[in-house]
C-alpha cells in the first residue's frame, strides 16, 4: 500500500534499523547566509557583452529547438486573432547557410543534398530582429538614448500595456529599417502544409 | 580536471547557448568519452539528423573534435566509418569567459578587431570572405558611410594584426587519423601498477588527438595557403617557424594581400583560447603579486611577462622566460606606473619576487617562478573558504597542515596552534567529514592500547573537491539567474491591474539581480581558472584514464 511509508515512519523510527525516509518540503532555492551584496564589484560592462552573446546563440541558427512534429502544425488553421498573439516560434537560418561543410567530417553532411551550400544571405544580426526581444537590451537602448528619454520611457510604458510581454518590436528610437530586411529571406513557395525548408526542422536542413 | 559538477556546469551552459538537443549529445560525450555517430544516437535516443546537426555545431563551435583511427588492412566489406567525436572539455568552459575575451581586446586592439572577434565567437569559426560580409552589414545597420571598399581592407587589417598578436589562428583538421595503438602490447601494460601506466602514457588520448588535429606550426598564425607557398613565393618562411612573426611584420595590410584561397583551401579563422588564457594568468600572477607585495612588483612583473608573452611555449609554463636586468628595465620605463622606478627599485623588487639571477657576470637574466605564485594564490583561496565556512581555529589549523604536508597527530596541532585541545578533535573531524583534511588512525599496542589520530591535507584530492564545489557553486548560480528571468516573464504576462510593481521597476530590479549574479559567476570563474586552467593537475585525469582503457 502506497501509505506504508509515511504514516507509520515517525512512529517506528527508532525501533531499529534505520527506519523510514522523513519526507520534508521540497525548496528550490533554499535560504542560506550571504555575504554583503556592496562586496560584489559590478562588472556592468562583462555582464552586458555575457547577455548579449547569450541572446545572439538564442536567436541563431546554432540553437536547435524540440521541435513540434509537423503533423500537428499542419492541422492548425490559422486565424486572424493568431496575428495579434506573440510568435511563439522564432524564424532562424538554417546551418547550411553558415557552416563551410567541406571542412566537416563526410558522414555528418553526407548526401549529394548536403554538398550543395545554402545561397541565402547569412542574418548577421538575428539578436535584433527577434521577436521576444530582452528587456535588458532594451533597458541599455533606453539609457544610451539620452535624448527624450522621458518621453521614450512613457511611449514605451503605453506600448508595453498594450502587448503581451514579448510583443512587437515598437521602441520608437529602434531603426526603423528592419520592416525591410525582415523578408529578404522569405521564400513564396514555402508552405506550412508541404515540405519546409527552415531553421530548426529536425530532417534534413541542407 | 574534469569533475561530477564540471560536466553538469558545462552541459547547463551549453543547454543555455544551444538547445537541450545539443546539450544532451554533448552530456554523452562528456559522461562516455569519444563516441561514434551511432552510439550517441543510440545513448540519446534523438532521430540521427538531430544528433548530426548537434554534431556540426559543437564541432562549429570548437566544443568537439572528430578523429578516426587507421583502418588496418584487411578482410573488410566496404568502407567502414570509425570516426569517433572527443567532447573538449575546456573549450566548452571557455564559453563562459568570452566576455573576458573581448576586454582584452578592447584593451589592445581598436573597435574593429573586437568587432572581428566578436564575430569569431559568436560564430566558433569563420572564413575571411564572412568577415567581410559580417563586418558590411554591421556597418549598414550602424549606416556608416563608405562601408564598400575600407570596410575589406580594414577586415583584412584588423585580421593580420590579430593573428600576429596569436590571438586568432587557424582551425584545425577536421578529421585527423590517430595510428591504431599495438593490441598486442596492451595486455602487458595493463598488468602493470597504474602508476607506472601514468609514466608511459605520457599523452592521453585528447592530447595525441589535438596534437593530430592542429595545423602546422608555421601555418597556424599564417594566411599563407599551400596553393601559394607551392609557387614558391614563401617556402622559405614556412620553412622556419622563429621567421614567422618576423616575416609578417614585413607585410602591413596593402602588400599582405591575403589571397582568396581556391575552392580547396579555404581558411577557416578561430579564437585562440590559449592565446587568452595566458594573458589571463598573468593578470592573476600580477594581482596576486600586488596583493601580497606591492605595485612596484606587480609594475616589475607584468613588464617581464608583457615582453615575453609571445616566447612562452604553453599556456601553463612554470617558469617566466628569462630577461636580463637591462631589457627589464627598458619594459618598465615603457608603462606609465613604471616611469618613475630606478634601476635600484627594479631590483629590488626582482629579489622581493624572489627571483635570483641566474649567471654571473654583465648578462644577468632573471625568471620569476610562475607556478608557484599560483600555488600560493591557490592556497589563499583555500584557506579564505576554510575561514570563512569554519572559523579561525580551522583557520590556524588548516594552514599548519597545509604547510606541514604530513600527517601530524591531533595534540600536537592544538599545541602548535593555542586551540583547546577538547574543542580541536571536534573541528578537525568536521574538516574531515567535509573532505577537507585526511585522517588516519593509528593504533599503538603497548601496555595500554592507545588510539592516535593523525591529519593531513592531501593536497590534489583536495584541490579536486575544491573544484568540483566551485563548478556547484557556478552551476547554481546559472540557475539562479535563469529562475529570475523565468519569474519575470511570468510577472510580465499576468495582466496589468494584478501586477504589484510596475514593469519599470520590475525590469530595473531583473538587471540589478542579473548584474549581481553574473559578476559573481564571473568573479567565481577567476578563481576556476585558477584551479582548472592556469595549473597542470598532478593527478591523470580520470576521464583520460577512461578513455585510455577505451582507446586500448
Amino acid at each position: 500500500m502506497a501509505f506504508r511509508g509515511r504514516g507509520r515512519g515517525r512512529g517506528y523510527g527508532g525501533a531499529g534499523g534505520y527506519g523510514f525516509a522523513k519526507q520534508e518540503p521540497f525548496e528550490l532555492f533554499p535560504d542560506i547566509e550571504l555575504p554583503n551584496i556592496k562586496s560584489v564589484h559590478k562588472e556592468e560592462t562583462l555582464v552586458r557583452e555575457s547577455v548579449k552573446l547569450q541572446n545572439f546563440w538564442k536567436a541563431s541558427a546554432y540553437y536547435l529547438d524540440e521541435t513540434v512534429s509537423k503533423n500537428s502544425r499542419s492541422t492548425e488553421i490559422e486565424r486572424y486573432s493568431d496575428m495579434k498573439k506573440p510568435r511563439s516560434t522564432i524564424t532562424r537560418d538554417s546551418l547550411s547557410q553558415i557552416l563551410e561543410l567541406k571542412r566537416f567530417p563526410q558522414e555528418l553532411i553526407g548526401g549529394s543534398k548536403g554538398q550543395r551550400p545554402s545561397q541565402k544571405k547569412v542574418r548577421w544580426n538575428p539578436e535584433s530582429e527577434l521577436q521576444k526581444l530582452d528587456y535588458l537590451e532594451k533597458l541599455e537602448q533606453r539609457a544610451q538614448g539620452q535624448e527624450n528619454k522621458d518621453e521614450k520611457e512613457k511611449k514605451e510604458g503605453e506600448n508595453e500595456d498594450e502587448d503581451e510581454n514579448d510583443g512587437e518590436e515598437d521602441i520608437e528610437e529602434e531603426p526603423s529599417d528592419d520592416d525591410y530586411f525582415q523578408n529578404v529571406e522569405f521564400d513564396d513557395d514555402d508552405d506550412d502544409f508541404n515540405d519546409v525548408d527552415d531553421g530548426g526542422e529536425d530532417e534534413g536542413t541542407f | 580536471m574534469v569533475t561530477e559538477y564540471g560536466i553538469k556546469f558545462t552541459v547547463n551552459l551549453i543547454n543555455n547557448h544551444f538547445g537541450n538537443l545539443v546539450a544532451k549529445v554533448c552530456e554523452n560525450l562528456l559522461r562516455r568519452g569519444p563516441l561514434t555517430l551511432q552510439l550517441i544516437v543510440r545513448y540519446t535516443e534523438l532521430t540521427p539528423q538531430q544528433v548530426k546537426n548537434s554534431l556540426l555545431i559543437l564541432i562549429q563551435h570548437n566544443c568537439v573534435q572528430a578523429f578516426s583511427y587507421e583502418q588496418d588492412g584487411g578482410l573488410e566489406d566496404g568502407p567502414k566509418s570509425n570516426t569517433q567525436y572527443m567532447a573538449l572539455f575546456n573549450n566548452i568552459l571557455h564559453r563562459m569567459r568570452f566576455s573576458k575575451f573581448l576586454e582584452i581586446m578592447s584593451r589592445e586592439f581598436d573597435d574593429k578587431c573586437k568587432e572581428l572577434l566578436e564575430g569569431l565567437l559568436q560564430h566558433g569559426r569563420l572564413t575571411l570572405k564572412q568577415m567581410v560580409e559580417r563586418a558590411k552589414d554591421l556597418a549598414e545597420r550602424a549606416k556608416s558611410r563608405k562601408k564598400e571598399g575600407i570596410c575589406e581592407n580594414l577586415v583584412q587589417e584588423s585580421l593580420v594584426k590579430l593573428f600576429t598578436a596569436r590571438y586568432v589562428e587557424r582551425c584545425p583538421a577536421s578529421e585527423p587519423v590517430l595510428a591504431a595503438r599495438n593490441k598486442e602490447d596492451t595486455p602487458a601494460k595493463k598488468r602493470g601498477p597504474k602508476s607506472a601506466r601514468t609514466a608511459e602514457e605520457s599523452q592521453t588520448l585528447e592530447q595525441r588527438v589535438l596534437a593530430a588535429a592542429a595545423p602546422m606550426e608555421a601555418q597556424r598564425f599564417s594566411a599563407i595557403t599551400n596553393n601559394e607557398s607551392a609557387v614558391g613565393r614563401e617556402t622559405s618562411m614556412d620553412d622556419s617557424p622563429g621567421m614567422r612573426v618576423g616575416a609578417k611584420r614585413k607585410y602591413d595590410a596593402s602588400e599582405l594581400h591575403i589571397e582568396p584561397a581556391a575552392e580547396e583551401e579555404v581558411i577557416l579563422w578561430r579564437a585562440n583560447f590559449e592565446e587568452f588564457i595566458r594573458c589571463l594568468r598573468h593578470k592573476a600572477c600580477i594581482e596576486n603579486v600586488r596583493e601580497r607585495l606591492d605595485d612596484g612588483a606587480a609594475t616589475v612583473l607584468r613588464a617581464m611577462l608583457e615582453a615575453t608573452r609571445s616566447l612562452e611555449n604553453k599556456v601553463k609554463t612554470e617558469k617566466s622566460v628569462p630577461l636580463s636586468l637591462n631589457n627589464i628595465f627598458e619594459e618598465v620605463m615603457k608603462s606609465e606606473e613604471g616611469r618613475g622606478m630606478t634601476l635600484d627599485l627594479v631590483r629590488a623588487s626582482l629579489v622581493q619576487l624572489g627571483c635570483s639571477p641566474s649567471a654571473r657576470g654583465t648578462d644577468e637574466s632573471y625568471k620569476i617562478d610562475l607556478k608557484k605564485i599560483i600555488e600560493l594564490a591557490q592556497n589563499d583561496e583555500v584557506e579564505s573558504i576554510v575561514l570563512k565556512r569554519y572559523g579561525r581555529d580551522a583557520y590556524r589549523m588548516f594552514r599548519l597542515l597545509s604547510k606541514n604536508g604530513r600527517l601530524v597527530e591531533t595534540d600536537k596541532i592544538a599545541n602548535t596552534t593555542f586551540v583547546e585541545k577538547k574543542d580541536a578533535p571536534k573541528i578537525l573531524y568536521k574538516l574531515w567529514k567535509d573532505e577537507y583534511l585526511h585522517m588516519e588512525k593509528l593504533v599503538v599496542a603497548g601496555a595500554r592500547q592507545s588510539q592516535f589520530l593523525l591529519w593531513k591535507v592531501n593536497k590534489p584530492c583536495l584541490w579536486k573537491h575544491v573544484l568540483d564545489e566551485m563548478f556547484h557553486a557556478a552551476l547554481n548560480l546559472s540557475q539562479r539567474v535563469a529562475y529570475e528571468r523565468e519569474k519575470e516573464k511570468e510577472f510580465l504576462n499576468l495582466p496589468v491591474d494584478k501586477q504589484v510593481m510596475s514593469q519599470e521597476e520590475r525590469l530595473n530590479r531583473l538587471k540589478s539581480v542579473r548584474i549581481v549574479l553574473e559578476s559573481s559567476l564571473l568573479k567565481l570563474d577567476d578563481a576556476l581558472m585558477l584551479f582548472h586552467d592556469f595549473e597542470e593537475s598532478s593527478l591523470l585525469k580520470l576521464d583520460d584514464a577512461i578513455m585510455l582503457s577505451h582507446d586500448l
